[in-house]
């Protein structure tokens, strides 16, 4: 009995050892595996750490600056998407297309409302400009003497400067150049935008071809030619000069310019070439400060109105050489001149007497109803001639004329007669200072 | 005098003067009459050579001048001055204040002078 006691300790001693064993042996096998599951999680959380970390730290900020400065490049994730989960990676993305885009809408609103505000501004300012001119031409005419015509002509002068800045402030703004013209001969094309520099006197323009520049063109060329003018002559000494010279090419015509001051470097002429290229619609938070316009609105203008500006080129003079390219569809005529001045002597000149020299000219001549008028509807008498120029004889009929004179020739000539007799008496007797007088009437 | 202007001119007198406002010669008042004396018109600028044209062979005022160049009458001036400095013009007496009577009116009165007395 005692040995089977024995027998059956035994037994279940050995059982349990061996339940025992087993139990370990599978509990030791779970703690392994999970140890390795542990060690493979904090591994995939320490990766998801240091991409977040990354995100912020280095991804997003490359990105904003990226949208400022094309020239940067965005890194990439520090680890693949099968180490991440496609989860985690889509949402990285997500975050950061969400951050561009947003940037970027802020930033054409601000953009939009920027121009906008100094759209409208510069447009007032514009106008302004424009009534001032006008004023002081009325104010040229009317002025005669010497120095309040001096001054005239600088108040004239700033206040084109001034017309010009806003104009090219307002274009680059997307506005149009504003100012309707009739077209208008190259020499009058680049004078006209000599007027609106400060150094004009520094320009020496050159220009032997005989062109004109359709309507439509005339301003916005004048403009371009004007800011890029106004380049040349600000970045070179103020004792060169800017000399601009016309050339006939086969499909056009173009105006270069030339200055004497500091060649631009590989950088400048790249980004001057990108911005005459009007590719990238201008942008008014990238102009810098002072704002450099010149350029900018060159190439919204070119691009609009289908001329090109290049500035990749040196000037013989070791400064810059800007060319202006206008194609032939922007070129016309030369527009005639208002009035001929031979036509009216020869129209008249067939069936008249000479007089004596010493006698006066004209005055009873016929008025020539083809003659010009004066915006007041007045005729304008055409030249005198010097030998003695023919006019009708006393009983002789009127030259034909195609319609009734404007005005009897015999009033004219009395009217003109004592104006003249006026004069003289005023003269004869003269006070010290009649010659300052204002000469309105 | 001249109606006022309703453009704006693209080229500006300041321009075509070079800045000045002052002749460098005070010959000219409104009715001196100019004549062209030389048809050079190699180095004059676009204003100076239309002077140059419009008193070719003619006599024209400086008023008159000033008007078909649409400039101001000081503008005018001194592109004259500048002209008549270079020798393309001169100028001329202005036109006798009145013209002679005619013989035959003074053979009249003569005639009717010598039958009253």
């Amino acid at each position: 009995m005692e040995q089977f006691l024995l027998a059956m300790a035994t037994f279940c001693s050995v059982a349990g050892i061996a339940a025992t064993a087993v139990l370990l042996t599978r509990e030791r096998r779970a703690t392994l595996r999970l140890r390795r599951q542990n060690t493979a999680l904090r591994a995939d959380l320490d990766a998801r750490d240091q991409e977040v970390r990354h995100l912020a730290g280095t991804r997003l900020p490359e990105l904003l600056e990226s949208l400022h400065n094309p020239a940067v490049t965005v890194s990439g994730p520090l680890h693949d998407a099968r180490r991440l989960g496609p989860v985690y990676e889509q949402g990285i993305d997500a975050a950061m297309e969400l951050v561009a885009g947003s940037v970027e809408r802020v930033r054409a609103r601000a953009d939009q409302s920027a121009k906008s505000a100094l759209r409208g501004a510069m447009r007032s300012v514009q106008s302004l400009a424009g009534e001032q001119q006008l004023v002081l031409s009325n104010m040229q005419d009317r002025h005669d003497d010497p120095d309040t015509l001096s001054d005239l002509l600088r108040l004239d002068h700033m206040n084109a400067q001034l017309g010009r800045r806003a104009q090219a402030t307002a274009v680059l703004c997307g506005s149009w150049p504003g100012q309707q013209r009739a077209a208008s001969t190259l020499s009058d094309v680049v004078r006209g935008a000599t007027s609106r520099i400060r150094d004009y006197l520094r320009v020496e323009v050159h220009s032997p071809v005989n062109a004109a520049v359709t309507a439509r063109a005339v301003e916005p060329v004048v403009l371009t030619v004007a800011e890029l003018l106004d380049n040349a002559a600000r970045h070179s000494q103020p004792d060169t000069a800017v000399e601009v010279n016309v050339r006939n090419t086969h499909n056009g015509i173009a105006i270069m310019i030339d200055d004497a001051g500091v060649a631009m470097d590989t950088e400048e002429i790249q980004h001057a070439t990108r911005l005459l290229s009007g590719e990238r619609a201008a942008d008014v938070h990238g102009l810098g400060d002072p704002p450099q316009v010149g350029f900018a609105v060159a190439g919204v203008l070119a691009a609009r109105y289908g001329f090109t500006v290049s500035v990749d080129t040196r000037s013989p003079y070791g400064g810059v050489r800007a060319v202006v390219f206008l194609p032939s569809e922007l070129l016309t005529d030369v527009p005639e001149e208002p009035r001929a001045p031979e036509a009216a002597a020869v129209a008249s000149g067939a069936a008249q007497a000479r007089r004596a020299p010493a006698e006066p000219p004209d005055f009873e001549a016929p008025l020539d109803p083809s003659a010009p008028t004066t915006a007041g509807g007045l005729p304008k008498r055409t030249r005198a001639s010097a030998a003695g120029k023919a006019a009708p004889g006393p009983g002789g009929p009127p030259p034909e004329t195609g319609g009734p004179p404007v005005r009897p020739a015999r009033a004219t000539a009395a009217g003109l007669g004592a104006w003249q007799r006026g004069t003289r008496s005023g003269r004869a007797a003269p006070p010290p200072d009649s010659e300052r007088k204002d000469p309105r009437p | 005098m001249r109606p006022p202007r309703d453009e704006r001119a693209l080229v500006r007198p300041h321009v075509v003067t070079g800045g000045r406002a002052h002749p460098s010669r005070n010959v000219f008042d409104l009715v001196t009459l100019v004549i062209a004396v030389s048809d050079r018109t190699t180095g004059l600028n676009p204003e100076q050579r239309r002077i140059v044209t419009l008193c070719r062979g003619g006599a024209l005022s400086v008023a008159e001048i000033a008007g078909h160049l649409r400039l101001p009458v000081g503008v005018a001036r001194v592109l004259l001055s500048d002209l008549m400095d270079s020798g393309h013009v001169t100028t001329r007496a202005p036109a006798p204040s009145a013209r002679p009577p005619r013989l035959q009116l003074l053979q009249e009165v003569l005639d009717g002078l010598r039958a009253r007395l």
